[in-house]
């Protein structure tokens, strides 16, 4: 009996460290939970901002558009803004867990990506991207 | 059409002087860490937004908080959903001026220590805060650095007691940016 409790103690605290322990899943791993174009997505957030938090917030949203914008931060981190035609776009930053099979893109060129959508900071900003092949 | 790209060129200098003031990054580093002997916790948020009138003094930094890098799921899911409640209140504001502005020379590059007065609203709370900062002027751009502590307790943000020792009571915030000059309306 004594033992089964220890076992079952040893399994739990076992099965917490797991959990405790997990690392961020990578973007590309994670099923986008819609798919709709920049401008759409910018253009909700431009016409109610508290309505578009409540639909997209922490959602996983996969946008797609032309990019605008491409750059890179110093520590490698990639970011791409996605055209809306109007003066603000939605800015994709990439994930850091996952292995990106492209880390070079142009301008004009046509993408989906996928994010968390984190909310409007002048772009509406997708968090933790992954290209949607 | 020669009179009038020339036309445009000098409205587009003027406008340039006129926005000149102006600085701007979307690229703010804002991390944080919490300390304790049991336990450190620290995130990243490489998407901050600053907008400073370098004539006022007057700025505006803004984060997201749901793009807070952590390392561990469990400690993103936390601080979102149950310190933070990022869903609620999506982001973090500072609104304020930097009250020696005019102690820094835009011409020529040089080191400042500056200190920023203004209103913090974090987690749906406001309140006056005052935040030391230096600001290092170099080849016309605005390089930003400010270290400050937050109390979880001024913004609401309750800690239950099971991790009341897992999370230390003040949080200390890091903030680096690069502004450069707004040159576009």
């Amino acid at each position: 009996m004594l033992l089964f409790a220890l076992l079952l103690a040893a399994v739990g605290g076992a099965v917490g460290l797991y959990f405790y322990n997990q690392k961020m899943p990578s973007m590309a791993s994670q099923k986008a939970e819609m798919t709709l174009s920049a401008a759409a997505l910018y253009e909700a957030f431009e016409a109610d901002e508290a309505a578009a938090n409540a639909r997209y917030l922490g959602k996983i949203v996969a946008v797609e558009g032309q990019v605008r914008e491409v750059s890179t931060l110093p520590d490698g981190t990639i970011k791409v803004v996605l055209d809306t035609g109007k003066d603000f776009g939605v800015l994709c930053e990439f994930d850091p867990n996952t292995k990106h099979q492209r880390t070079s893109f142009e301008p004009g060129e046509r993408l989906t990506l996928k994010g968390e959508c984190a909310g409007l900071n002048f772009d509406v900003l997708l968090a933790r991207c992954a290209l949607v092949e | 059409m020669k009179k009038v790209s020339l036309t445009l060129s000098v409205a587009f200098l003027l406008l340039n002087a006129a926005y000149a003031q102006k600085f701007m990054t979307r690229d703010a580093r804002i991390s944080f860490l919490s300390e304790t002997p049991l336990e450190k916790i620290e995130a990243i948020n490489k998407s901050g937004s600053a907008v400073l009138d370098a004539e006022s003094g007057r700025m505006e930094w803004k984060v997201l908080i749901k793009n807070f890098i952590f390392e561990k799921k469990l400690m993103q899911e936390h601080f979102n959903e149950n310190y933070m409640e990022s869903n609620k209140y999506p982001n973090a504001v500072f609104k304020g001026e930097i009250v020696n502005v005019k102690d820094i020379n835009l011409s020529k590059d040089g080191s400042y220590n500056v200190l920023a007065k203004g209103k913090m609203t974090i987690h749906g709370v406001e309140r006056d805060i005052e935040v030391p900062g230096k600001i290092t002027v170099s080849g016309g751009k605005l390089n930003v650095v400010s270290d400050f502590k937050v109390a979880c307790a001024d913004y609401n943000i309750s800690i239950p007691s099971v991790v009341r020792d897992n999370i230390a009571k003040e949080i200390a915030v890091h903030v680096e940016a690069t502004l450069t000059p707004l040159t576009r309306g």
